[in-house]
């Protein structure tokens, strides 16, 4: 089992609580209707899939129910390092 | 050994009380039995400050502490397990949320020295390093629950009214099972 670590809970956590949120840092575009269909595609479905390292959204969903991001490496399933939501993502983590 | 499909239809009228089980967990001693009734609230405030005001008690800095029967589950986020009848204020007019919830959920209690063993077959937290004052929640097999550690080698379980009755059988078949295996 994997332990991950909850940056509000400051604990390592079993898996099971958790539930994963897809790609991190996806910006909602300010003016919507200013986009063209393609921006709008790319903004909807358009995600990296990463060989490696990847910043995604995470919910402690059993546990202190909130969400957070943090960079998993998705060859080893190891996780870098988890951050609370809001905060930069750290230096050199992959978008 | 219980037979767990049986019980699993049969239900078990948790309103009016169940036996505590006593049994074996990996040699140790365990008590199961239905927690004595509580009034529940669930507090819900981005400013701990204001709530603390609001119900006139204080509130615990750190997620998975208890301070006199009231646990912080996450940053917004208290739950206080008070004595029968108890009533908080409800902050009328202020950015907070107190709402009693005391139908919503049931309580156990696990005791003995194999409580750790016993829970731990289906919660995969750790509890070996869970003091007494700490509470969280968390799983059972597939069943949101809630651990409270009241004292050491006793800790209460909270889950919600419709899931107890699998979790009662769960519990007191993991018991019985065990017995008989050892």
């Amino acid at each position: 089992m994997i332990l991950i670590h909850c940056p509000y809970c400051e604990e390592d956590r079993p898996e099971v609580e958790f539930t994963y949120g897809g790609q991190a840092h996806i910006a909602r575009p300010l003016d919507p209707a200013a986009l063209d269909d393609a921006e709008w595609e790319s903004f909807l479905y358009i995600r990296s899939n990463p060989r490696g390292r990847h910043a995604e959204r995470w919910r402690h969903a059993h546990g202190c129910a909130r969400f957070f991001n943090a960079i998993r490496d998705t060859v080893t399933d190891r996780f870098e390092v988890t951050y609370k939501a809001g905060e930069q993502a750290p230096d050199g983590a992959a978008r | 050994m219980l037979e767990i499909a049986p019980l699993a239809v049969a239900g078990i009228d948790l309103a009016t009380g169940t036996a505590a089980v006593n049994g074996m967990v990996s040699g140790l001693p365990v008590c199961i039995a239905p927690a004595a009734p509580l009034t529940r609230w669930s507090l819900r405030a981005r400013d701990a400050g204001a709530l603390s005001a609001a119900i006139g008690r204080a509130l615990p800095d750190r997620i998975g502490v208890v301070i006199d029967g009231i646990a912080r589950l996450g940053p917004d986020e208290w739950y206080a397990l008070l004595p029968e009848g108890t009533v908080l204020p409800g902050g009328a007019g202020l950015p907070v949320s107190v709402v009693e919830v005391t139908a919503r959920a049931v309580g156990f209690t696990v005791e003995g020295a194999g409580a750790v063993a016993a829970l731990a077959r289906g919660c995969p937290l750790d509890l070996a390093g869970f003091a007494p004052g700490r509470a969280t929640r968390t799983v059972f097999e597939t069943v949101e629950v809630q651990i409270w550690a009241t004292a050491p080698e006793t800790y209460h379980v909270e889950v919600w009214r419709s899931f107890a009755p699998w979790l009662w059988h769960s519990l007191a078949a993991g018991l019985a099972l065990t017995a008989g295996l050892d």
